[in-house]
């Protein structure tokens, strides 16, 4: 089978053995759940519940006036013990519903779900957003946003991201071997909701069995394929995925429907076929926990707000454990603390043990070029950390710092270390400050 | 569960490849083993003492500088070992070679060229090529002092059948030089860095796989001065294998550090150098065109790099000219 692909990136080990062939499994309820009311792009929820209030499993508690937002419901049923900025996964603090679970769980009157090949694509985008969802790969954009192109931009293909090129991560990878017909449903509901004929599920060649069954599984559907695709990082990031399906590439600082293109996650997927039929809110979903300091690997089903600790706990600990990355290990998120939520869009929990931790000390750029070399948006990242350094913003910007989308390339194969993906944030940081107050 | 309370927190990517700056250096000294051992084969224990001398001047300076301007010493980066190494073999141990000749030029491209420029990273030209030039230039200053410091001088038996001439000064006094095969394979007379083209091109192959150079600057260089060369009716096969031109062009025009970062810049960086090392060649005096040529384009490589940028991702040619005048 030849697999296309996109230009330049990298092929890093992937570490994925440890827990892809084991199914997903469910995990003890923990006893209190901290549920950001922003775990999204966009506009952040106003709390719907006031301290003391007796929740419902899948009932909304917070919910925006703003199109670009997700409204959050309680992941399960319990008593609001707390309404207070915490602890979020980036660093911030974003005000939380804290909730007390009950012993007891019980699920609030759900929406009427409605049979897939009845729903319009109003009635899909409507319960996308009713039920919260967001693009559950890391960048959490409201999915109902993402489902309403302008007119004027026509999309004839969606593409479903089953590439899961981060190393470590297999949570998509068991999505697809075991929920496949929520899958292709999930597909069929996307196409609808955008009117687009062709639809690809691009998956990464080193997952065959996964190829293989929903290869199988979409023979009777019309204008569904499954691609394969060469295994190099990042084959699912957006463009890069566009790029290898289609042969487009989508113009700088542009969207994906500029291209006539629409991409999504395997999870938002399965979560919007259960929205629409079930009526069922984004509460829970998979999640890779692993990593050489975790005891027992595996894929889990957690709900939304369980804290990274209950997680490790339930998985055999992290003694060893110096430190917990949320997300992948090329584009996640150190933590300070194990006292900080999963939410939405957190697809992996990885625990490092102390000789893989760092920090390294990073030396000047010898200018080898290798972050040139694997740059999949061609830019040039020494360049933009050199003069992020400097503090010349306008020369980061002109080497192309607004084009990065931080996949990690530069920082892994730099001899010297540098902290490259920083440096790009950084420079971010201040050209968009600069250009607001300008 | 009792995890250690204290954890890392860095900005990603949490994992990295195995690839360092030591990790690279010490792939450019393996790269050098085989041109080396070709020089040891042909010279003995000359040979070995040179590079012995520029690998202990490169440490001492490293150690030396770094202390009186405050650093850390950064021997274990192997990167002054390998301008020690470099210009080693850019002497030859026949003719007026001293050892301390070679030690002054690896002191002046260790400590001046590179570390007086703010170390690895920050210097401008290359370090080795800039210490053998300083040498050349100095030249006047040595004669001066060689008689001063004869007593110190150690020379080692040399294998009777070694020539004095260079192949490319034979080739200037319009004499026969060594056959084509003999000078692809193993050919005395010259520097220690000039006696094998096979064993120089085994190194940058070696480097290519490794990752560590890419084929634009030394396939543009040897190129340019063997399409020149032959144009203007001299023998471009001698040109391409005699001489400084492959050390050159595979280990100091490569230098990542004083050679642009972009491909398109590489080619004409290359290129450049072509013309400059046969015009040097054809219509100049000195015989180390190839130094020269390498470090006037040195000087270069910002300007090359800030005018010679490849598009974006999802670019088109003609929106990039629109963003350069707005």
């Amino acid at each position: 089978m030849t697999t296309r692909t996109f230009r330049a990136g990298i092929h890093p080990p992937a570490f994925k053995e440890r827990t892809m062939a084991r199914e997903v499994m469910d995990i003890a309820m923990p006893e209190e759940l901290v549920i950001p009311l922003h775990q999204h792009t966009g506009a952040p929820c106003g709390p719907l519940v006031k301290v003391g209030d007796e929740v419902l499993a899948g009932q909304k508690i917070g919910d925006s006036k703003s199109y670009v937002s997700a409204p959050v419901h309680a992941s399960a049923a319990g008593v609001v013990k707390a309404i207070e900025p915490r602890l979020y996964f980036t660093g911030a603090q974003v005000s939380s519903v804290v909730v007390t679970v009950a012993k007891e769980q019980k699920m609030a009157p759900l929406p009427p779900g409605k049979r897939a090949d009845d729903a319009t694509p109003e009635d899909i985008r409507k319960a996308a957003r009713e039920a919260g969802l967001v693009g559950m790969g890391g960048a959490a954009f409201p999915t109902a946003v993402k489902l309403s192109p302008p007119p004027d931009k026509p999309i004839d293909t969606v593409i479903v991201n089953g590439c899961e090129c981060e190393p470590y991560l297999t949570c998509d990878h068991r999505n697809m071997l075991e929920r496949p017909s929520e899958i292709i449903g999930g597909a069929r509901l996307l196409m609808k909701a955008v009117g687009a004929k062709r639809c690809v599920l691009g998956i990464e060649a080193n997952k065959s069995d996964a190829l293989g069954l929903l290869g199988d599984a979409i023979k009777d559907e019309t204008g569904m394929d499954v691609m394969a695709l060469e295994v190099k990082y990042p084959q699912g990031a957006e463009k890069q995925l566009i790029k290898a399906v289609l042969d487009r590439e989508v113009p700088p600082g542009k969207l994906p429907m500029e291209v006539g293109a629409l991409v999504h996650n395997i999870a938002t997927t399965i979560a919007l076929y259960q929205a629409v039929t079930q009526g069922m809110p984004l509460i829970e979903r998979v999640l890779t926990v692993t990593g050489p300091a975790v005891a027992n690997p595996q894929n889990v089903r957690v709900k939304v707000g369980t804290s990274v600790r209950h997680i490790l706990e339930q998985c055999g600990g992290a003694v060893n454990a110096a430190k917990v990355v949320l997300g992948g290990p090329m584009t996640g998120w150190a933590q300070s603390t194990l006292d900080v939520p999963v939410v939405k869009g957190t697809g992996g929990i990885l625990a490092l043990t102390p000789d893989l931790a760092g920090p390294d000390g990073h030396l000047a750029c010898v200018r080898c070029g290798r972050c040139i070399k694997d740059c999949p948006m061609f830019l040039y990242p020494n360049f933009i950390g050199l003069y992020a350094e400097a503090h010349q913003w306008d020369k980061a910007e002109s080497w192309g710092a607004l084009d990065c989308f931080e996949c990690g390339i530069c920082a892994y194969v730099c001899p010297s270390r540098r902290p490259l993906v920083q440096f790009v944030r950084t420079a971010k940081a201040q050209i968009t400050a600069r250009r607001r107050s300008a | 569960m009792k995890p250690c309370e204290t954890l890392i927190v860095s900005p990603p990517p949490h994992i990295k490849s195995g690839v360092t700056v030591p990790t690279a250096m010490r792939d450019v000294l393996i790269a050098l083993l085989p041109v080396t051992l070709t020089s040891v084969y042909f010279y003995r224990l000359n040979a070995v003492f040179i590079v012995a001398v520029c690998l202990a001047a490169a440490a001492l300076t490293d150690l030396t500088i770094r202390r009186i301007l405050g650093r850390p010493s950064s021997v274990s980066d192997g990167s002054a070992l390998v301008t020690g190494w470099l210009v080693a073999l850019c002497f030859s141990p026949t003719g007026a070679w001293s050892w301390w000749t070679a030690a002054a030029a690896t002191f002046i491209g260790v400590g001046l060229a590179k570390e007086m420029m703010g170390g690895l990273g920050f210097n401008r030209y290359n370090p080795a090529l800039f210490g053998r030039a300083c040498v050349i230039i100095l030249a006047p200053l040595f004669v001066l002092l060689n008689p001063e410091f004869s007593e110190l001088a150690v020379r080692f038996p040399m294998p009777d059948a070694i020539s004095t001439a260079t192949p490319m000064a034979l080739l200037k006094q319009g004499m026969q030089g060594p056959a084509y095969l003999r000078l692809f394979l193993a050919n005395a007379g010259g520097a220690l860095g000039e006696t094998s083209a096979l064993a120089l091109i085994l190194g940058g192959v070696y480097l290519y796989l490794r990752g560590h150079i890419c084929w634009r600057i030394p396939v543009s260089l040897v190129g340019t001065v063997v399409a020149l060369t032959a144009i203007l009716g001299r023998d471009p096969v001698v040109h391409a294998l005699a001489g400084g031109l492959l050390l050159g062009a595979i280990f100091m025009a490569t230098d990542w550090v004083t050679s642009p970062v972009t491909d398109q810049g590489k080619i004409v960086f290359g290129v450049a150098i072509g013309v400059l090392v046969v015009v040097f060649r054809l219509f100049l005096g000195p015989v180390e065109g190839v130094a020269f040529s390498i470090l006037i384009m040195n000087g270069f490589v910002p300007l090359i790099d800030g005018a010679l940028r490849r598009l974006k991702f999802g670019e088109v040619r003609g929106a990039a000219l629109v963003r350069k005048a707005a």
